[in-house]
């Protein structure tokens, strides 16, 4: 179960891409997502790559680590190029194992498309690598505040996420406490039936914490002036800094690069 | 009205006129209190269980709104809309779980959090956090995670965050209840100091030696104020203090004691104070012929009726612990916690620092069959973890557990220890889930195999043993029962397994003093009935009172396991160990510096203690 939470699970570090503006980051996130999807031959992935390379060299995040954050997702990206293997047809048919047939073509997409996809994750964990989920939460609510006019609570979401990504672990932590107990009172040995009689005699009591957790918490709370986000400040305000723009430039220039790229065949 | 410096009239921080409150319309929580603190004064509210304590806690933070009458902060009406803000800046509040009062998940931004909902600006929230964290003992932890922390820690965490709020008055609902002896500690000296600095200190507690450190103590019975005076004055009514299930502290049970033998010592709270009084009683008895005549007597009755100490029955081993090592860090973090906790080890104030994960190393000793064996250490000392390996939840990395000979590593070892130990975990209520109490303690039954009346057979005897009246509750939905039922219900739950070997983990934890001597007393009955008990605590009164062995714990190695007597005698190694010597050794250690020829061995609670003066004011010796 580790395996899934590592994926993108903050890197610590100083470098510039951290201490990019949090908003910069996932804004920039979202736009490489768009312009990697323009790439449609070998030379846009090779942009892509360089890009994607650069970047980290820039988060100085080391290719172990990097590498290791990926390695879940690979499943998706297996999943995907696999289905394109057998789906795109065209050109010269090289394999045929009954209704199955593979292509030229096919190859070609499956290739492509994994390269694509594993480069575009590559970019969305570097965000989550290089960002704190508080900042993340808040750049969040900062981006949404001008929905707030129109209706958006974009304050109580971001607590919302906040308050939640706090207490994922401890809800995790007394699951697991809450499992050792009855456990050691004999529960789930044996076969599957005993297991899923199991089940209420670990929800019951987590729903019942949690619901204690809330009820304490929001006194909690009120106890220390919380009134929603009206005159709130921050110990971290979000700024942006020449840095942001900086990571603009460098942003259009690949862009560039990519559409010119593309558009040069 | 009292004046400050300028000749203004300041008002009080805290005044409560005739306030009364109900939760549900008809039974009061709080009836007609009457209660005004100064500002600078460090006041304990004491009480049982629905005293009405914790309501007035609330009221103080406008959290709660009288029914009837009024309370006010400073002088501002909790009542009006527009003074909760400006009443909550100035008064902070503490709430009993950390885990419910912390919102961020970051160190520094939980501690931000009030700062940031009072609009100061982010330079001095900084500024704040930086301090708040140096108060509290956790410099440079300020980018760790919440979750990582201890019970203790996350407190010191707490407090932090309210500290940054710079608040005036301070109230603390029951903040110790869920910290180790060196965190108390830790925590009582802060909040002296910030009283020294001028802050108003309101403590919820149950613990008297909290209490005799206030400079006031408030007690309230059935929502109404029942006694408000000095420590001094309060803590030494014996009878008042029994009737609200609260024990007075030790100085005011000695002199309780020592009456019992004839010594007449005028009680009081403060140990030193105490120990000379009783030292000059001691002098004056000595001096008296007949005096000491009459003393001797009164020892040799007394002595009569003393039980006779369990005599060291040495048993088979039913759990054995064979050179155990376990750890819970993969070897690279194992190497940075080594380096970040080399940087900690020089702050022992607080307690531990937040690496200080301590894994099992090397941990070697057996509990005997029939025995009531006491496990004490300080937070994250490895206690837990010990508990998990009795049990087959966990292997050891080396080593092994064996359970009635048994290997526990694999699966059929890990079996049949679950089937002859029995662990009730900290807080073991949170557990329960079944829609009736029968259901649920019958669950370790069935799963065992029992048909469903055999189950509920062996549910109902649980039920009796734990003392609860199956025939009035077993109907009943486990979450109607109060605290204290609802852990006896979950202890009958792991009790109906039948096991030989019954674990605890801190099961007094939480519990006010009357539920824990009464849950102590149902330990003491299991284990006369053939029942061995395996307790672990770090509340040394009890391990002392209750316990035929103790093993004490110190960062993950066995340091000491022995007799209460072989224990407490070497203190030293207590003190490094983070644990306390039984207040009765203690108070022994001060009496004896102040020339009583007490004969040097452990006293572990009052009565053999006045036993042991009494003695040595017959011998009519004075060194």
């Amino acid at each position: 179960m580790g395996g899934i939470f590592s994926f993108g699970s903050y890197y610590p570090g100083t470098s510039l891409l951290h201490r990019l503006d949090p908003r910069t980051k996932l804004l920039g996130g979202l736009a490489f997502i768009v312009l990697v999807l323009t790439a449609h031959d070998l030379a846009g992935l090779v942009v892509v790559l360089a890009f994607v390379s650069f970047a980290y060299a820039l988060a100085r995040i080391p290719v172990r680590e990097a590498l290791a954050s990926l390695a879940p997702l690979m499943v998706i990206v297996v999943l995907a190029s696999v289905l394109n293997l057998f789906v795109i047809q065209g050109g010269a048919v090289l394999l045929r194992i009954g209704p199955l047939v593979v292509s030229e073509g096919g190859v070609w997409s499956c290739v492509f498309v994994a390269a694509r996809l594993a480069l575009m994750m590559a970019g969305m964990s570097l965000v989550t690598l290089t960002t704190q989920t508080l900042d993340l939460t808040e750049a969040l609510e900062r981006l949404l505040a001008p929905l707030a006019r129109v209706g958006v609570p974009a304050h109580e979401i971001g607590m919302i996420m906040g308050i939640a990504l706090r207490f994922m672990p401890q809800f995790a932590s007394e699951l697991m406490s809450i499992y050792r107990a009855q456990v050691s009172r004999g529960a789930g040995a044996g076969g599957a039936l005993a297991r899923a009689r199991m089940l209420p005699a670990l929800m019951v009591p987590l729903f019942t914490s949690v619901f204690r957790h809330a009820e304490t918490l929001a006194c909690a709370m009120d106890a220390r002036c919380y009134h929603g986000g009206v005159g709130r400040t921050r110990l971290h305000p979000l700024r942006f800094t020449r840095l942001d723009a900086a990571a603009l430039v460098v942003l259009v220039l690949f862009a560039a690069c990519l559409i010119g790229v593309n558009t040069l065949r | 009205m009292p004046v400050n410096a300028a000749g203004e009239a300041v008002p009080p921080a805290v005044s409560c006129r005739d306030v009364s409150f109900s939760y549900d319309g008809e039974t009061r929580a709080l009836d007609g209190v009457d209660l005004t603190i100064a500002a600078g004064e460090f006041v304990c509210l004491l009480g049982g269980n629905g005293s009405g304590k914790s309501t007035l806690a609330r009221h103080l933070n406008a959290l709660l709104v009288p029914d009837t009458g009024t309370v006010t902060i400073e002088g501002r009406d909790t009542a009006r809309p527009e003074n909760i803000l400006p009443i909550r800046a100035c008064t902070g509040m503490v709430f009993q779980n950390p885990d419910d009062q912390l919102v961020a998940s970051l160190i520094e931004g939980d501690i931000a959090f009030g700062p940031e909902n009072l609009g100061i600006e982010s330079a001095e929230i900084a500024k704040r956090v930086e301090a708040a964290l140096g108060e509290v003992g956790l410099q440079g932890f300020g980018t760790r995670e919440v979750q990582a922390l201890s019970g203790g820690q996350k407190q010191r965490v707490a407090i932090a965050g309210i500290l940054a709020m710079q608040p005036r008055i301070l109230v603390l609902d029951e903040a110790t209840s869920m910290l180790d002896p060196r965190g108390r500690r830790g925590l009582m000296r802060l909040l002296r100091e910030l009283n020294e600095g001028g802050m108003t200190i309101i403590m919820i507690t149950h613990l008297m030696e909290e209490a005799a450190e206030a400079s006031r103590v408030v007690l309230l019975e059935q929502g109404r104020i029942a006694a408000d005076g000095t420590p001094e004055e309060v803590l030494t009514q014996t009878e008042l203090l029994a009737h609200q299930h609260l024990e007075p502290p030790c100085p005011v049970r000695l002199a309780a004691a020592l009456a019992h033998v004839g010594i007449e010592v005028v009680p009081t709270v403060d140990e030193a104070r105490a120990a000379s009084s009783i030292a000059d009683a001691v002098r004056r008895h000595a001096r008296s012929q007949d005096e000491r005549q009459r003393l001797m007597l009164a020892v040799a009755a007394a002595q009569d009726k003393a039980v006779p100490c369990a005599s060291a029955r040495r048993a088979e081993a039913v759990i054995a612990f064979e050179h155990v090592f376990y750890s819970y860090l993969d070897r690279a973090r194992k190497r940075r916690h080594a380096r970040a906790h080399a940087a900690t080890r020089g702050d022992r104030a607080w307690g531990s620092g937040p690496d200080a994960v301590w894994a099992l190393e090397d941990v070697s000793f057996e509990v005997y069959a029939g025995e009531f064996l006491g496990i004490a250490g300080h937070t994250g000392s490895g206690k837990s973890t010990l508990i998990q390996l009795m049990n087959g939840l966990i292997t050891p990395e080396r080593g092994c557990v064996r359970v009635d000979g048994i290997s526990c590593a694999d699966r059929a070892g890990a079996e049949h220890a679950r089937q002859r130990v029995g662990v009730v975990f900290q807080y073991p209520e949170h557990q329960l889930f079944a829609p009736t109490v029968l259901d649920d303690v019958a669950f370790g039954p069935r799963n065992l195999g029992c048909t469903e009346r055999a189950a509920h057979e062996r549910a109902r005897h649980a039920l009796e043993l734990v003392g609860i009246d199956a025939a009035r509750i077993e109907r009943m939905s486990p979450f109607e029962l109060s605290g204290g039922q609802q852990r006896r219900v979950a202890i009958a739950g792991v009790i109906a397994m039948e096991p030989q070997v019954l674990v605890l983990d801190e099961p007094t934890a939480g519990l006010d003093p009357a539920s824990r001597r009464d849950l102590l007393g149902l330990l003491d009955e299991l284990n006369e009935a053939g029942t061995t008990i395996v307790m672990v605590s770090h509340g040394m009164e009890d391990l002392a009172a209750h316990c035929t062995r103790i093993a004490v714990l110190r960062e993950g190695c066995v340091a000491s396991v022995g007799t209460p007597d072989d224990i407490f005698s070497g203190a030293c190694d207590l003190a490094a160990s983070g644990l306390d010597m039984p207040a009765a050794q203690r108070m022994a250690r001060r009496i004896a510096e102040r020339g009583v020829a007490l004969e040097r061995r452990v006293y572990l609670e009052e009565q053999s203690l006045a036993r042991g003066i009494a003695a040595a004011c017959a011998e009519g010796v004075d060194a």
